[in-house]
């Protein structure tokens, strides 16, 4: 079994502490489910890491302003057992659960999984959809920032050499449905399809965000309760670009993004 | 760094590199070798160990993070002796072949149990999604975590 | 006394394995060891210029870093067929991960940092990643030398004449008037097949544990062959096989992957360079780099007249086998002789070849060159029976062979009643039940020349309290020996199965093992130790002829009693304490199998595979969903039920890993997914809805009781039934593993597409 590089350890108990240290060198980890492999496979190499389980600000999860607040530290296995989100969010527990597997949801955490931009992530398209926001602070101030703003590209986010991301917001929105559908063959899915339907006003929009099929979300918002399914199927494989990789062909992931996009709109339907 | 740890019941103070896993601190350090080590990813099984109850993959957790923690391996299970009554089952459903991939089903089984005492059967085969077993084909494994179950909370 | 053999007593290792008490060679240390670490290749071919090891070796807590160069006085390669495999890279490296450099240190981190200091220059050569590749005019070749045999008993692949070429090995079989019967033929059906490049993936990677001490050499392993590792070990260092001491603990997965010497040299070398014990446990992804199995592409033409009897087959085999021998050659001679089927030819014609290529080396797994050619050969049948509007079950009965009739010219007769087996599962699967849209059956027969060559023994002690020591050669490696041995050493000497304990695999102590595969255990040993039973009670006996002043021939044993006349029943402690006069000394009886009396023919039995599946295709994605699996073990008789039951199943399940998920891919010179993430083997999800393994126990088999050999043969025809089962579903011939669901997929699409 290979071994981890050397590195050393911090455990600061605040944000100002984490924000002195945190740079491209010095990594926040929580579980480390992503980070340790990473490691272990040489593609990382930090000076040290800095254990963000001891900083009380972002170990919870609490309403906040309209929204819940999920902290950098809340595994995916705490914010899916947690009662706030069952009652204010209970759209998402069915998705977190979708994550890796048990061991990976009790040490694994949404922000980890954020900060990490993994293409093949089941929780970024669904945070998307939900319209969530990051709060990315460092030592000169913090700023707030869409999920959708904050992926870039694969393993590519906006966050900057100092900053931490402190915490998620989800907009709570009475009468909003949710769902998030995958087709997965291999250890990760070929496709991710989050669907969601809420009111704005006297309209009502219906979202879809697919995520591991390209490298980036593809995000579809259409101004209808009741789209034409096979319509925004067409539309999100149009603005796909897949590629090729062991998960399936770019033909093979255009073909079953539009069958996922249309079961996972004729489960929303149901809801 | 030293870290304390309440280990299988017995605490445990050590003093340990930071980048030691868990998996080498119980394995080479304590002795525990019941706790086995595969894929190296997360995604077999073998090196599951719980931490204050919940599973966690040992070859991929650091050492440190048990600070101040419980502690649960393979070894920890048996009361006195006397089989757990998942260990029970899994012996009389020939639940095992090889045996490398056992403890780390084991303490997946034990984990679920505790979170969900009467698992209907796709709740077991949804739960071992993360553990791979080469040899039996499952079946005996996933009949000897629901007679288990049975057996715990009848 | 209830008797032990033939009941599903529960695994004598289970508690061990369930407590984490069961010792496994990676569990294994020693006082003053030494960790490696190996650096390997980053190039699939090409010239070593240099290695320089100096920052490396200057990192504290180094003890040394070992070249080729380091070998001196050594002989530098292994390979019990072909030593064609250096230890350490010479000069040249010929697949991606091959070992160039070993680091040993203090600890396995130290290792580990310094081994990423080694800088090795390379000056790179053409590769040759397939089998095409190596057949093209003036293609780079891999081996310019002929290298020492190893094995003398595999004359097959080996011939006199031999030039330079990337065809590793060539085997042919052939008889009858083969074009003769394609010219008569009425139907000619024709079918090629690809098999994927497989991984074994036994969860315990390769690991072994070695220490010189006062010139003998000791290695604990996870070889499923200890007394073949030892030759390996003895020719390296040039040492009698009576210093070279091979320990095999429990195995943590075998499938014929832990066959023959692996990194045991590593170990050792570094034990004899340091003068130190040496650890090496490798990794997955080194283990990938260590053995897979042979990929192949395989034509097959078969001729049948207007009552659909097979009246000839004409067989082409390529495997690729990467860049060493290792146990390739011999795999490729029973790829040769499994491929056809269990069925009556006529006249027949196999032309098997083995390939180099710059990839991992191939050797031996499950089911043993057979899944390769009975994806074809079984493909071909369904295809026959399509073309002359046959059902394909009758086309089986109409050509299957009967019990006693010929499969191999020469060779022991079928010792199995393969009309029946399919009898079996074609009623299991309902054969005849109309299938919806997209759901199809499919099921196939294989026949293995197993057991490989017989040479077992095995020692039985009867100690003065009359408990009782097992020992054999034969590895546990989960399928349950040590649990089946026991109770045929139980039923033997009549006494109860808790008073035996096994001791097992230990080439200084358990006696010789030829090797722990090819399903010979339970036939093969246990013969030897039922023959071991017999001598250690033909011993009491006498012994208490002699004690007890009666004659031999009124002494008699039944029961772990040993009766003489009027009345007087000893214990077997009581004839051992007797005869010593003390409570002291033991009774050794020994058991020897070789290729004489009823094992004088070869194959000492036929393994057979007898299996079918149900599947239902998902008509958006091509997904395959297995929902019923059948299975017959034509056992003989079952020793554990159990315990061939699982050995079934699991076969079974590889074999639907390989049919479904399971590839190793090659982009360009280095494997994409050398580990489980993108290896996709079978989960607990994919386990069919249906499942029932049957046993056909007909007592026609030359080991204990009438028992035959069982772990590979529900493998062998899995590929064959789930593609033929694909293929009524969607209405159209596979024509390779795996069955994933873009192919699966494309298959459907195919006609649309072509337009």
């Amino acid at each position: 079994m290979s071994v981890l590089p050397p590195f050393e350890l911090h455990r600061p108990t605040s944000i100002e502490e984490v924000v002195e240290l945190i740079s491209w060198d010095d990594l926040p980890y929580v579980g480390g489910t992503e980070l340790l492999l990473a490691m272990r496979a040489g593609l990382l190499n930090p000076r040290s890491l800095i254990d963000l389980k001891g900083v009380a600000e972002i170990t919870g999860v609490r309403a906040h302003n309209g929204a819940v607040r999920i902290g950098a530290a809340v595994t995916h296995q705490q914010a899916a057992t947690t009662e706030v989100i069952s009652e204010k969010l209970p759209e998402l527990p069915p998705v977190l659960l979708h994550v890796g597997n048990p061991r990976v949801r009790w040490s694994g955490t949404l922000a980890g999984n954020l900060c990490f931009a993994e293409p093949k992530s089941d929780v970024i398209p669904f945070l998307i959809a939900l319209d969530a926001t990051v709060t990315l602070v460092s030592a000169d101030g913090s700023r707030e920032m869409s999920v959708r703003e904050f992926i870039i590209g694969p393993y590519f986010t906006a966050r900057t050499e100092h900053e931490l991301l402190a915490w998620i917001d989800i907009p709570v929105v009475p009468g909003r449905r949710g769902t998030y559908l995958k087709y997965q063959v291999m250890e990760r899915p070929t496709v991710g399809v989050a669907a969601v339907r809420l009111d704005e006003g006297d309209s009502t929009i219906t979202r879809v965000v697919v995520g591991a099929a390209g490298e980036v979300p593809v995000v579809h918002d259409v101004d209808h309760a009741h789209p034409d399914r096979s319509a925004v199927a067409t539309a999100v494989v149009d603005a796909l670009e897949p590629i090729d990789d062991l998960t399936g062909s770019s033909d093979y992931k255009r073909h079953v993004t539009a069958v996922y996009v249309e079961r996972a709109l004729e489960k929303l339907e149901r809801m | 760094m030293t870290i304390r740890t309440v280990v299988n019941g017995r605490p445990v103070t050590e003093p340990i590199p930071v980048r030691w896993t868990l998996a080498e601190f119980v394995r080479d350090r304590l002795g525990l070798t019941g706790t086995k080590l595969s894929c190296g990813m997360q995604v077999c099984g073998v090196c599951t160990v719980l931490v204050d109850g919940r599973p966690v993959s040992a070859c991929s957790y650091l050492a440190v993070d048990v600070d101040g923690c419980e502690v649960t391996t393979i070894e920890g299970l048996a009361d006195a002796g006397s089989l757990h009554p998942i260990q029970a089952a899994f012996v009389d459903h020939f639940a095992l072949q090889c045996g490398f991939c056992t403890p780390g089903f084991i303490m997946m089984a034990k984990s679920l149990l505790d979170e969900n005492p009467r698992p209907t059967r796709k709740d077991v085969v949804d739960y071992l999604d993360g553990n791979i077993c080469r040899c039996t084909g499952y079946q005996p494994i996933i009949d000897a975590i629901v007679d288990a179950s049975e057996r715990m909370t009848p | 006394m209830t008797r032990s053999a033939g009941r599903s007593v529960p695994r004598s290792d289970a508690r061990a394995k369930v407590t984490g008490e069961a010792k496994y060679a990676v569990d294994a240390s020693r006082p003053e060891m030494l960790h490696a670490t190996i650096v390997r290749s980053d190039r699939a071919h090409a010239l070593i210029k240099d290695i320089d090891t100096a920052e490396a070796a200057a990192i504290p807590g180094v003890s040394a870093v070992i070249t080729s160069d380091d070998l001196d006085g050594l002989f530098p390669r292994f390979g019990h067929i072909v030593a064609d495999h250096p230890i350490l890279a010479i000069d040249r490296v010929r697949y991606y991960g091959e070992p160039v450099a070993m680091v040993l240190a203090a600890s396995r981190h130290t290792a580990a940092d310094a081994a990423r200091l080694v800088r090795v220059s390379y000056e790179g050569l053409p590769e040759v990643m397939s089998i095409a590749a190596a057949l093209e005019e003036g293609a780079p070749l891999l081996h310019e030398e002929r290298y020492d045999h190893g094995d003398e008993s595999f004359g097959e692949a080996m011939s006199d004449d031999w030039s330079p070429s990337n065809i590793a090995h060539e085997v042919c079989l052939e008889w009858g008037d083969v074009d003769a019967a394609f010219t008569d033929a009425t139907e000619i059906v024709e079918t090629t097949t690809h098999y994927p490049m497989l991984y074994a993936y036994a969860m315990e990677p390769y690991n072994a544990l070695a220490t010189f001490d006062e010139g003998a050499l000791e290695v604990i392993t996870t070889a499923q062959h200890p007394y073949q590792v030892r030759e390996d070990l003895a020719r390296i260092f040039d040492l009698p096989l009576a210093a070279v001491r091979v320990t095999s603990p429990f195995l943590g997965g075998g499938y014929g992957s832990k066959s023959y010497t692996k990194v045991e040299p590593l170990a050792a070398v570094g034990a004899w360079f340091s003068r130190r014990p040496v650890k090496l446990a490798l990794d997955v992804e080194e283990a990938i780099y260590t053995t897979r199995a042979d990929s192949a592409t395989v034509t097959v033409k078969s001729a049948f007249g207007a009552d659909g009897m097979l009246t000839a087959r004409d067989f082409q085999l390529d495997l690729d086998s990467g860049a060493y021998a290792d146990n390739g050659p011999l795999v490729l001679a029973k790829a040769v002789h499994r491929c056809f089927g269990p069925y009556r030819i006529p006249n027949l014609r196999v032309r098997g070849r083995s390939f180099y290529t710059n990839t991992t080396p191939a050797s031996s797994y499950r089911g043993f060159g057979a899944p390769q050619g009975n994806l074809a050969g079984e493909l071909n049948m369904d295809q026959a029976a399509e073309r002359l509007g046959i059902d394909p079950g009758e086309i089986r009965r109409r050509n299957l062979l009967l019990p006693g009739e010929e499969v191999l010219p020469g060779a022991r007769p079928l010792d199995a009643d393969l009309p029946a087996d399919l009898e079996m599962v074609l009623e299991s699967l309902d054969s005849s039940r109309p299938r919806g849209p997209l759901h199809g059956i499919g099921f196939g027969a294989s026949a293995s020349d197993a057991g490989a060559f017989p040479v077992s023994t095995a020692t039985i002690k009867v100690h003065a309290d009359g408990s009782v020591t097992l020992l054999t050669g034969s590895t546990e490696m989960g399928q349950g020996s040590q649990t089946a041995l026991a109770q045929i050493a139980a039923t033997e000497l009549g006494v109860p199965l808790g008073s035996v304990r096994v001791l097992q695999s230990d080439t200084a102590i358990t006696p010789y093992e030829r090797t722990t595969g090819a399903s010979r255990t339970t036939t093969l040993t246990g013969l030897a130790i039922q023959r071991a039973c017999a001598d250690a009670l033909e011993k009491m006996m006498a012994m208490v002829s002699e004690s007890r002043e009666v004659p031999v021939e009124d002494v008699k044993t039944s029961d772990g009693v040993i009766s003489i006349p009027g009345g007087g029943d000893l214990t077997f402690a009581e004839a051992v304490q007797d005869w010593f006069g003390s409570r002291a000394g033991e009774v050794t009886g020994v058991g020897i199998v070789r290729k004489a009396d009823s094992t004088a023919m070869l194959p000492p039995f036929w393994e057979i595979g007898m299996v079918g599946v149900e599947v239902s295709v998902d008509a958006e994605t091509g997904y395959v969903t297995v929902d019923h699996l059948a299975t017959v073990g034509d056992v003989g008789y079952a020793i554990n039920p159990a315990l061939v039951e699982g050995q079934d199943l699991g076969a079974a399940t590889q074999g639907l890993g390989a049919a479904l998920f399971e590839q190793l891919i090659y982009d360009g010179p280095q494997p994409l997914n050398p580990n489980v993430v993108d290896y996709r083997v079978p989960r607990s999800r994919d386990v069919p809805r249906t499942i029932d393994t049957m046993l056909a126990e007909r007592r026609d088999g030359v080991g204990p009781y009438g028992a035959k050999g069982s772990g590979e043969g529900a493998l062998n025809p899995i590929g064959g039934a789930v593609a033929a089962a694909v293929g009524r579903a969607i209405g159209r011939w596979p024509d390779r593993l795996p069955l994933t669901p873009e192919y699966v997929w494309r298959l459907m699409h195919m006609e649309t597409e072509a337009e």
